[in-house]
């Protein structure tokens, strides 16, 4: 129970160490902060521009009541204002975000989902062929970057074989609201998503074999063996429960790696998200939308991650009762 | 006991002495320079074993070339990384306000989303290489300080340690002579996976466009070989080759360090 507060409570602390991050970088490092949060150089404005700008940035007051304006464009949802875009950043990233969700939760699912399976069944034979292979394949997985991996796939489904599209989230002339759009659309995901997978698939791979291979070394799994109990049975009933604890721990935090790494494949497979949005802002030197990506990403982390420490929470009996007493 | 992987370890020595001797001497591999002109877009051919790019310079060549940007990034930042981690994992096992405020930092940085924060700081910085260098260490020590926290977590409990404070050794004298030799094995196995994810986020960050652009690493490769339409030139050796060498140099790093390692177990995030 207090482990699980104890982890709460850091995300939150990590959630502020990023607030605080994003309201003193425009204002610690060299150069003006009116060039940073507009993303102009100061000396393409002029004079009355730029005092526009200072008292619309309210960087002519004190240090502690900036800090308050900051605070209150993220609580009331409009995350400070793009100069180069001419919009509000909450209302940017809200267009694209579906997107990387679009990506990202079938991979998160999927890795995780997956990991959890294949990594049990591989503890439950270790020392086998298969099990051996399995982990030869996922050592090697883990040492290919993301990005290779996403153009080593396109290379092989897009331009050799040309089965998949490589650019894009839905063909030209195909009408929303329709059978064929959605098939076109899950066609375009299909190469992304399997991307994020193969590059995550691994290190939730071997967490999951090598947990669950510490797990049937204990008494409990060797008497039910010795009891004839089917190998379902076992790994359902004995193994299953007491690795559900560190598997729902891995999906909280698998959100954030999945969410870096789909803004890596977006650029790669050119999808109009978040993280098409970011190189755009950085690109353009568009510093509030990218101060307002990192938000979002750590607000959709902290949120994960107290989520799944409410759910260990939950599916653990011992806790629910030590926390009872 | 285990049998110790020889295997592992012959084919992971060679790999670094391959990579190794490409980044201090990358004129014995090629007869080119890094400059010379060719004509562009050719085919892999006998002259040319992976074409030429879009400038017209040979792609083999400069990836012999990049071997030393890539290794020079990836070393430096996890050495920096080893000192950071060990300095604060040692720290937070401290009771009171400071082994308090070391553990929290930690704590915070396991969840940070590391790959965003990284490009958005540079971003913020701009590409070079000192900033790639000092911005890795910056978000990838903490995986060396949760180890290196749990080891002395564990040293501490031991006899030994005990018997020092009862003889009232000063706490500096015990950490240094008798804490951190007891901990060369975890640093060392860290350090070698810790070159691994220093490695891929070295060439991540350049693939996206922060490398530093006068001294190339394969991820910068990668980026310049996308960039300039080699999927359309179908020059797939150019696009594919930098990223089998990170492969390889990385894997090379993960079979070395699998020797000074009794669990498997050690991959992390």
């Amino acid at each position: 129970m207090k482990q699980y507060r104890r982890s709460i409570l850091s995300a939150l602390l990590c959630f502020f160490v990023v607030i605080a991050l994003n309201f003193l970088l425009p204002r610690l490092l060299p150069g003006d902060p009116v060039a940073y949060l507009t993303g102009f150089a100061e000396e393409d404005m002029s004079p009355e521009k730029y005092e526009s700008y200072r008292s619309a940035l309210h960087l002519d007051e004190s240090q502690g009541k900036q800090f308050l304006y900051y605070l209150r464009s993220l609580a009331d949802g409009t995350l400070g204002y793009s100069y180069k875009k001419e919009a509000v950043v909450s209302a940017l990233i809200g267009e694209k975000l579906g997107y990387t969700l679009q990506i990202t939760l079938p991979a998160v699912l999927l890795a995780t989902v997956l990991g959890l399976f294949w990594g049990l069944d591989c503890a439950y034979k270790r020392g086998s062929v298969g099990d051996k292979l399995s982990s030869a394949l996922n050592i090697v997985g883990n040492a290919v970057p993301t990005f290779v991996l996403a153009l080593a796939f396109i290379v092989v489904f897009c331009f050799k074989k040309r089965l998949f599209p490589y650019t894009g989230l839905n063909s030209d002339g195909v009408t929303p609201g329709t059978a064929a759009y959605v098939l076109d659309r899950l066609k375009h995901l299909f190469l992304p998503v399997t991307t994020l997978v193969a590059a995550t698939l691994p290190s939730r791979f071997l967490l999951m074999r090598n947990t669950a291979a510490g797990i049937l070394d204990e008494k409990y799994v060797l008497y039910a063996r010795e009891r004839g109990l089917s190998k379902r049975k076992i790994k359902r009933a004995y193994v299953l429960p007491n690795i559900a604890q560190p598997f729902i721990t891995m999906v909280g935090m698998s959100v954030s790696t999945c969410v870096g790494g789909s803004l890596v494949i977006e650029n790669i497979f050119s999808i109009p998200g978040m993280g098409r949005l970011l190189t755009d802002a950085i690109y353009s030197l568009d510093y509030p939308l990218m101060q307002g990506i990192l938000f979002v990403t750590t607000a959709m982390m902290v949120l994960a991650i107290i989520l799944s420490d409410t759910v260990c929470i939950l599916v653990d009996p011992k806790r629910r009762a030590g926390g009872r007493a | 006991m285990k049998k110790k992987p020889y295997f592992a370890l012959v084919l992971g020595l060679a790999l670094l002495l391959l990579f190794t001797l490409m980044s201090a001497a990358p004129g014995l591999f090629t007869d080119y320079g890094l400059k010379d002109m060719f004509p562009q877009w050719l085919r892999p051919s006998a002259e040319h074993p992976l074409g030429t790019n879009a400038m017209g310079y040979d792609v083999a060549t400069e990836l012999f070339y990049a071997a030393r940007e890539t290794l020079y990034v990836g070393l430096c930042s996890s050495v920096l990384c080893l000192a950071l981690g060990t300095l604060i994992g040692v720290l937070s096992v401290r009771t009171g306000v400071v082994g308090a405020f070391f553990n929290a930092l930690i704590n915070i940085f396991v969840l940070l989303p590391r790959l965003i924060c990284l490009i958005v700081l540079s971003g913020f910085l701009g590409a070079s290489r000192q900033n790639l260098i000092a911005l890795i260490s910056l978000f990838n020590w903490v995986g060396i300080a949760r180890n290196v926290r749990a080891k002395v977590l564990h040293i501490h409990e031991q006899p030994f340690m005990e018997a020092l404070r009862i003889q009232g050794f000063s706490r500096l004298h015990i950490a240094l002579c008798h804490v951190l030799p007891n901990l060369s094995d975890v640093l060392l196995s860290r350090f070698l996976l810790g070159v691994n994810s220093c490695i891929m986020l070295e060439s991540t960050l350049s693939f996206l466009g922060f490398g530093d652009l006068y001294h190339p690493s394969w991820g910068t490769m990668i980026n310049f070989a996308y960039k300039r339409g080699a999927f359309l030139r179908q020059a797939y050796a150019y696009l594919l080759s930098p990223g089998l060498c990170i492969v390889l140099l990385s894997l090379s790093f993960y079979f070395v360090s699998l020797w000074f390692e009794d669990r498997q177990n050690s991959i992390e995030e």
